[in-house]
């Protein structure tokens, strides 16, 4: 488990990160889950118990949408998509956390 | 955003069934997907499913967080607390009722008096644009409100610039409908047009209709009219009505709803033009220029009611430049005819004690109820005491405790509506079930009925009250220390008894005054209606005969087969209020005030009055107004203490109370020829009721009203006087009552006064009750400890229901003693006024104050009970 400490970054990280990963298109939870881990090539272990929780307050905040399709294998799965408002969220929190990357790179390089 | 969030918690609350069966749907998809991958990634069905699970972590944990996640809204909690309430309301389902019962109670009585506020003051009348409308009159020094002539409507108009349109009206003509009375409007062409009423049948008035005097005769009838007395006949277009014998022709029937400007609905009008045919007096169009004529216009846009007030009195100025100084304009009355009553601040003024009354009436319901809410609360100290120390806020707590309030104040609201829909309506059916029959003809009201402000009104007064009597008591009992709390001792004392024993005493004093009041008023009224009034009524009609037809209508009187007999007089006894003059005996003596009437020898022999000395006027004296007078015994008595007065000379001189120009100004100094029995006119005994003064008149003299003794059935001889009067001429009769009927009306007012009384007591009473209860429930909780401990040593629960009803008793005594000692002065001051009452009448007194005693006993019993229930040694080991 995490640290309470780091839990807060964590957190707010993993809404962008799931933001980012619906932009290509709907998916349910354990492809979220899933494309993360992929693309980040395991570096980033997508805590599966913090998930749910997270993706029911991004619904909650209007950010995705959730309804129930068919997965891959022909079973239902509850999939989530972008609205037009989490579209823009992820405008800004994705410039913020660039402009907080490349403040801590500076700092560590430059300090 | 937040439409979807409140939609979604919705939805978790409404279908949580549906959204907890989706979360597990969910949580188990994902096992699933992670089972198949590590069994993709090669290990056995078991192992991977175990991993899985590892991998996920808690699974009850991560469904929490996900309902969390989802907030615990503000409906989800309200539903809680809604089925909590409601739980808790089926296990105390007497203390559910007295609450709704006593919220309902006071709520219905305010909607009540709004509904009629509303519809004479708020509800604006159905007309175009009613906001707009305005008559205007102007006042002179005194104070006194004059009405326009002819000619100065004309001048009016021509001069106008306030007014957008304008139309002249003679208003509540009282006339007679084939033998209905009707009030009757006359109207200026324009009135139709510019009020946008429009007819259902038929057409309105026209201009064309009131151009020129005399020229055809038509009338346009309210729906209601219609209704009632021509049974809506669907012909009634171009039929002829007679009003006051003149035929008319209908030409329209107005939509419903219409009834005219004012608080008197209408129920014809006819063109201003009619005027002299349909009018007694000088002619409006003649040379004398009667003011009759209210102007009523609409402001035009624009212009504010304080420049039209301005311009109006600038105008008015001018019109009266020319007359003597009284006579001059100081000033204009604006008044807004959108409503039946304008609603002006004196308006308000009038109507402000009323609403007190009655707000206060609804105040103390509410403090009565608060009342129980708070023993309830002390009952439940121990739930509420642990629920705050186990980190509950107060206001969590405070909340639920109001959600339970409101609960209990919409069905209160919907009682109440219904209370206040069936008063009003019970009301006006026992008004004129109760009123005599020919009065009843007279009445009329606007429409009560309930429309959307009524109900605005309902639902905000039940808003308020629920937070009145919610909000103190869940504010009390969420304030333990927590220190106590933490020892397990949940009870705490409460504020001071005192302010809440005086509300209490404060009711039961104003039931027993009332009630008492009540009693006085039923035997006064039935101690009047026996009284002998000096005059005989049961077979005596009174006639008001049209002048212009007197000379032909007084044969075809007499000859009547049933009438006995047919005297004049000026005003009738026990119909009309006598004009009165002061009498002296010899000069220099202190005048005495006396009633005088215009009389004919034979109103004596009608209503049986006896003569006690002296003789009666002669046929010469009554037919050439001759100098005698025939005096009351009474007044006899108070000018001539020690006895006589027939022969004497009697100087008579206006006093204050003579209307100016009257005929009686005529006689100076009368011969007393005779001494006639008292009769009693007024309301009271005292003695200036009796002193009265007859001087000679014929029946053929203008301003007479026929009285006539009849033989046979009363009612039939009536109709039977009225169908031959009518033969005569179709308009000779204005009014034709039978006395017995003026008797009952004149006891009418004083049992209208006992039912109100005893109404109002009632409901007094049973807020009294309610009352009473609710303190007494509340001193039962708080001495729950104490009253255990006297049961663990050995009382008895006789003894501690004694205790109970010992305290109400304590409450009653004061009450009583107060309000009897109210109930003394408000009777004085009735007796003092208008009615016989029996101040010291001992039956009421006792039956008052044993009233509200059985009731105050019957509140505290279940109270009493109550406390005998309570289990010694559970309490002792709870505290």
């Amino acid at each position: 488990m995490t640290r309470p400490a780091a839990l807060d970054l964590l957190q707010g990280t993993l809404d962008l990160l799931i933001l980012r990963t619906l932009q290509a298109g709907p998916l349910h939870g354990w492809a979220v889950a899933e494309r993360i881990e992929q693309i980040s090539q395991d570096v980033l272990q997508v805590n599966q118990g913090s998930l749910y929780p997270a993706l029911h307050r991004l619904e909650h905040r209007g950010w995705i949408s959730a309804e129930w399709g068919v997965s891959e294998l022909g079973r239902r799965a509850r999939f989530y998509r972008l609205t037009v408002a989490g579209r823009k969220q992820l405008d800004t929190e994705a410039a913020d956390w660039e402009r907080l990357s490349a403040a801590i790179n500076r700092v560590l390089r430059m300090a | 955003m937040k439409a979807k969030d409140l939609w979604l918690r919705f939805r978790a609350v409404a279908f949580r069934w549906t959204v907890e069966r989706e979360l597990q749907d969910e949580l188990a998809f994902h096992l699933e997907m992670q089972t198949r991958k590590n069994v993709g990634a090669g290990l056995p069905e078991a192992e991977a499913r175990r991993q899985a699970r590892v991998r996920f972590g808690p699974k009850p944990l991560i469904e929490d967080q996900c309902r969390d996640a989802r907030g615990i809204g503000l409906l989800e909690t309200l539903c809680q607390d809604m089925r909590y309430a409601f739980r808790s309301f089926r296990r105390a389902p007497t203390f559910a009722m007295t609450v709704i019962g006593t919220i309902a109670l006071g709520l219905g009585l305010n909607a009540a008096f709004f509904t009629l506020f509303d519809a004479y003051v708020l509800r604006p009348l159905a007309v175009r644009d009613p906001y707009s409308l305005y008559s205007f009159t102007w006042m002179d020094e005194a104070r006194r409100y004059h009405s326009f002539t002819w000619p100065e409507y004309q001048q009016f108009r021509s001069d106008n610039h306030v007014f957008s349109e304008v139309f002249a009206v003679r208003k509540q003509l009282m006339t007679r409908i084939d033998g209905h009375p009707a009030y009757g409007e006359l109207v200026t062409g324009e009135y139709f047009r510019m009020l946008g009423v429009e007819a259902v049948m038929g057409r309105t008035l026209s201009d064309d209709d009131a151009s020129t005097p005399g020229q055809e005769a038509v009338v346009v009838l309210s729906h209601a009219f219609w209704q009632r007395y021509f049974g809506a006949d669907p012909f009634i277009i171009g039929k002829k009505i007679l009003i006051r014998g003149y035929p008319c022709e209908v030409i329209g029937v107005l939509r419903d709803g219409f009834a005219g400007l004012d608080v008197l609905p209408h129920d014809f009008w006819a063109p201003l033009t009619l005027s002299p045919q349909l009018e007694d007096g000088a002619d409006v169009f003649g040379p004398d220029h009667p003011n009759r004529l209210d102007i009523v216009g609409r402001l035009k846009p624009g212009v504010t009611r304080k420049s039209a007030q301005t311009l109006l009195t600038a105008w008015a100025q001018r019109l009266t430049a020319g007359r003597r100084d009284g006579d001059k304009a100081v000033g204009v009355l604006l008044e807004s005819r959108a409503t039946s009553i304008a609603l002006s601040p004196l308006m308000l003024l009038l109507f402000a004690p009323i609403f007190a009354a009655f707000a206060l009436v609804m105040v103390i319901a509410c403090a009565n109820v608060a009342n129980m809410m708070l023993a309830r609360g002390l009952a439940r100290q121990r739930e509420i005491g642990i629920r705050l120390s186990l980190g509950a806020a107060q206001s969590r707590v405070v909340r639920q405790l109001l959600t339970e309030s409101a609960l209990l104040a919409v069905p209160a609201a919907a009682a109440g509506f219904v209370i206040s829909q069936t008063a009003v309506e019970l009301s006006v059916r026992a008004l004129f079930a109760t009123m005599p029959a020919e009065y009843a003809e007279y009445i009329r009201f606007v429409p009560l009925l309930s429309d959307v402000r009524v109900v605005a009104f309902m639902l905000a007064a039940a808003a308020g009250s629920a937070v009145l009597f919610g909000l103190a008591p869940a504010l009390e009992t969420t304030r333990p220390g927590l220190v106590q709390a933490a020892r397990g001792d949940f009870l705490y004392n409460v504020r001071p008894a005192r302010p809440r024993n005086v509300l209490v005493v404060i009711q039961i004093t104003a039931s027993v005054c009332l009630l008492i009041c009540a009693g006085l008023l039923l035997r006064g009224s039935n101690r009047f209606r026996d009284i002998d009034s000096g005059l005989r009524t049961r077979d005596v009609i009174e006639i008001y005969v049209r002048e212009r037809t007197r000379a032909r209508v007084l044969p075809a009187l007499g000859s009547v087969p049933v009438v006995r007999g047919i005297g004049a007089v000026s005003s009738v006894p026990l119909d009309a209020t006598a004009p009165r003059i002061s009498v002296t005996a010899r000069a220099g003596a202190v005048p005495v005030s006396v009633a005088y009437r215009f009389a004919s020898p034979e109103f004596f022999a009608v209503f049986d009055v006896p003569l006690r000395a002296g003789r009666l006027f002669t046929q010469a004296e009554s037919q050439t107004g001759g100098a005698v007078a025939i005096l009351s015994q009474t007044a006899a008595r108070r000018l001539w203490p020690n006895g006589g007065g027939v022969g004497e000379a009697l100087m008579m001189a206006a006093d204050s109370r003579t209307a100016g120009g009257t005929k009686i100004q005529r006689y100076s100094r009368v011969e007393v020829v005779g001494v006639a029995g008292d009769i009693a006119t007024g309301y009271g005994e005292s003695q200036s009721d009796k002193t009265a003064i007859y001087v000679p008149a014929s029946s053929r003299d203008a301003g007479t009203v026929l009285v006539a003794r009849v033989s046979g059935e009363t009612e039939a001889a009536r109709r039977a006087i009225d169908a031959a009067l009518t033969a005569v001429d179709p308009g000779a009769v204005d009014h034709i009552h039978r006395m017995q009927e003026l008797v009952v009306g004149r006891v009418y007012p004083l049992r209208v006064a006992y039912w109100l009384s005893a109404m109002v007591g009632g409901l007094a009473l049973i807020l009294t009750i309610s009352g009473i209860y609710g303190l007494l429930a509340c001193v039962v909780a708080e001495r729950r400890k104490e009253m255990g401990i006297r049961m663990a040593l050995g009382a008895t629960a006789s003894a501690v229901t004694g205790l109970v009803l010992k305290q109400s008793l304590r409450l009653a005594a004061p009450g009583l003693a107060i309000g009897a000692l109210m109930a003394v002065g408000a009777s004085r001051v009735l007796a003092s006024r208008l009615i016989m009452l029996n101040t010291f009448d001992p039956g009421a007194y006792a039956w008052g104050m044993l009233l509200v005693l059985i009731a105050c006993l019957a509140a505290a019993w279940v109270p009493a009970v109550r406390a005998t229930r309570i289990d010694p040694v559970g309490r002792l080991r709870q505290d």
